[in-house]
């Protein structure tokens, strides 16, 4: 054991190839990037179909939020890498393809706008009713009274859930090596096929994981701490 | 005095489900005039005030500012059409609103909450917003507060903050839902201090209130409202010295030191 | 669609054992959750020599990434550890783990939100530090974390997707060994994602019933 023990921490493998594994580490974040965006858009719009006066839309809304919040990130990223573009190929009459971080993207960002719609929408339900009504009395249109009374204040109360859950969707990001994004886990399990030295390399991947991560979630739970303070006074 | 009356409300009726809360009050407000409206609770008098402006749109009866119905318009063929909401927004600007819960809008420091209205809806310049909000903040002697949030200031400074961000939009009339009653009573006299300076200035008001004596000295008409119907209204010279009503007698004594 | 029968309800078989295999890891990963949860937490808390180390194990288990995690756990833990044997094992060890991280937080959070009060009202009536710890506070503990374990187990089911990728029969690794051999993707796959994503909405909704019951039994405000 105390031979497997020096193995799995002889991270020098893991230096000596920190080039590419940084690379890969760049795509995750990329990919992080992109399916956030993607996650805070649908969720801020599921989150207002789930408040809006007229049933159809809420029940839309809440179907959007359903499906995504349930459905596992992996599944998600199979189907929509393999699923989907046969379906739109049936329906336009062409082969489709996904490129592999499209459809990382896609599925990560739609996963994740389901948590995020319902964050959304506990923020909105959150806001007491008179300050829209003070909005309405003096001729502020819907629009006005949502972008400059609602989301201003959904994102002062909702700021530090919201964090975390950014936090999530990049360990998320690990899985994409799945439909070979060439990601951080993608280059490990490359480079332990070339080395055949995979404790190395799998323990330095969830250290430097552990690391970013941490450091990450400590900051955020000092801001929110603050934040909370601050917002709650 | 103008022929039109500045607010004309015609028989409004509303309900809430089941419950009838209004059922059918008429009543005029003539510029520059203070009306207020008395009640138990439960009379619907909240419920008119927000009928008037909109808020609660009401089942049946109109709402006049200057002689246009809020809740129609004529089209371009000249026929009769309910008026869509947009447009109804911009009605509402001649109308502001003094809420009993306040309703300051609490990520804007107080001037931030003066400007907002003017700036986003009248499309003032943002110097020309500030220098009128300042006057405003003026009027409700709170210009030392300009730059605090609304959760420093204590319930009367705040309401009259509150009252600075209705006079910002220079409307033709003030509505005032139960504005001192959420406040402790040491507080109330600062904001029925503005109001009474407001009426003594010229200001068109709807008072909904439970504050009798300020009913009686500042109004020129009051009203009492009971189960949303007007049991009776006059000067309050007569009105609380004489009432005619049985239920107005015992509602006024309960409120006799 | 006769695809669809074809595809999937006369492969119900395989689809089920592999369900099948689903729910067993899940089981076993969250109730090992619990009690580690409930260990780290307890460590963390009571036993001043270890505290640093449960709360470094809590804060690792927390924040690496499940994939990452079981990788670990399928390829390194075996030559280090000369465990876990099967992949199986890997599995639900690694799923167990990341939860009692996050159980282990729960759990704090419930005990330090226990009125203090309360503790004092007991040792005034003479009850012991364990009594009072076992019929007064961890009572409440569970009632209070009751729709945050079930929501842990939700987050299980969900990562338990990945255990196909070590080779484990789950469902996942059933439905992709179906489209491998008829290359039809689209009827199979949808209705795994179908069958995954009602699974977890029926625990979400139990959860979701749970904690409106035990708020208006008990007027607890935790979720």
């Amino acid at each position: 054991m105390s031979e497997g023990l020096r193995q799995a921490f002889d991270l020098s493998l893991f230096w000596d190839y920190r080039v590419i594994l940084l690379h890969g580490f760049a795509v995750n974040v990329l990919v992080f990037l992109c399916a956030a965006v993607l996650a805070l858009s649908a969720g801020l719009g599921a989150a207002l179909l789930r408040v809006n006066a007229w049933f159809p839309l809420r029940w839309l809304g809440t179907l959007h939020v359903e499906v995504f919040r349930n459905a596992p990130d992996y599944v998600m990223l199979v189907w929509v890498h393999f699923v989907l573009p046969l379906i739109i190929g049936l329906a336009i009459r062409r082969r489709v393809e996904f490129h592999p971080f499209a459809s990382a993207v896609l599925a990560l960002g739609l996963v994740y706008s389901g948590y995020f719609a319902e964050t959304f929408r506990a923020g909105i339900q959150a806001i007491p009713r008179g300050n829209l009504d003070a909005g309405r009395a003096f001729g502020m249109s819907e629009r006005l009274i949502l972008w400059r009374i609602t989301l201003p204040q959904v994102v002062r109360r909702m700021l530090p859930e919201a964090l975390n859950q950014f936090i999530s969707l990049f360990k998320a990001t690990t899985i994409v090596s799945l439909i070979a994004v060439p990601d951080l886990m993608y280059d490990v399990s490359m480079v332990t096929q070339q080395e055949m030295r995979p404790l190395p390399l799998y323990t330095g991947a969830a250290l430097a994981y552990f690391l970013v991560i941490f450091i990450l979630a400590s900051g955020v739970r000092a801001f929110s701490e603050r934040w909370r303070r601050k917002i709650l006074a | 005095m103008s022929a039109i009356p500045r607010i004309r409300v015609v028989d409004v009726h509303k309900r809430f489900g089941t419950l009838e809360v209004l059922r059918g009050v008429s009543f005029d407000v003539h510029a520059g005039n203070v009306v207020s409206v008395i009640g138990a609770s439960g009379s619907g008098k909240s419920t008119l005030l927000r009928c008037i402006n909109y808020l609660e749109k009401p089942n049946s009866g109109e709402v006049y500012i200057e002689g246009e119905p809020l809740g129609s318009r004529l089209d371009a063929g000249g026929r009769r059409r309910p008026r869509p909401l947009a447009d109804i927004n911009k009605m509402r600007r001649e109308l502001g609103v003094v809420f009993q819960q306040y309703n300051l809008w609490p990520h804007m420091t107080v001037l931030g909450n003066v400007v907002e209205a003017p700036i986003r809806v009248r499309r003032l310049p943002r110097a020309e917003a500030t220098a009128l909000a300042e006057e405003c903040l003026r009027r409700v002697q709170l210009t030392d507060k300009a730059g605090e949030y609304p959760a420093r200031l204590s319930g009367g400074q705040q309401q009259r903050a509150a009252i600075a961000r209705a006079l910002a939009m220079r409307p033709k009339a003030m509505l005032f839902d139960e504005p001192t009653s959420s406040l402790d009573p040491e507080l109330t006299d600062e904001v029925l201090g503005v109001m009474r300076e407001l009426a003594a200035d010229g200001t068109t008001m709807i008072v909904a209130t439970h504050e009798m004596d300020f009913a009686r000295e500042v109004s020129d008409r009051v009203i009492f409202l009971h189960d949303g119907q007007i049991e009776e209204e006059g000067a309050p010279a007569e009105l609380f010295v004489r009432p005619k009503s049985e239920r107005l007698g015992r509602f006024l004594s309960k409120y006799r030191k | 669609m006769g695809n669809w029968e074809r595809l999937v309800w006369n492969q119900r078989d395989a689809l089920l054992s592999g369900f099948t295999v689903t729910v067993e890891v899940c089981v076993i990963a969250f109730a090992a959750a619990i009690v580690g949860g409930l260990v780290l937490c307890l460590v963390r808390l009571y036993v001043a020599p270890l505290r640093p180390v449960a709360v470094v194990l809590i804060e690792f288990f927390r924040d690496t990434p499940i994939f990452v995690q079981l990788m670990w756990v399928a390829y390194v833990w075996p030559e280090l550890f000369g465990f876990p044997r099967s992949f199986f094992a890997a599995g639900w060890i690694a799923l167990a783990l990341q939860s009692s991280g996050y159980l282990a937080e729960t759990f704090r959070a419930g005990i330090e939100g226990v009125p203090r009060g309360q503790r004092e009202a007991a040792f005034s009536a003479g009850m012991s530090p364990l009594q009072t710890f076992a019929r007064i506070v961890m009572p409440q503990v569970a009632l209070a974390s009751a729709p945050s374990i079930v929501n842990q187990f939700t987050v299980i089911v969900k990562s338990s997707t990945l255990i196909s990728v070590i080779t484990v029969p789950d469902l996942m690794s059933q439905s992709q060994r179906l489209v491998n051999i008829w290359y039809e993707p689209i009827e199979i796959l949808t209705a795994t994602a179908a069958i995954y994503i009602v699974f977890v909405f029926l625990i979400s909704a139990t959860g979701k019933l749970l904690a409106d019951y035990l708020r208006r039994r008990y007027g607890l405000a935790m979720a």
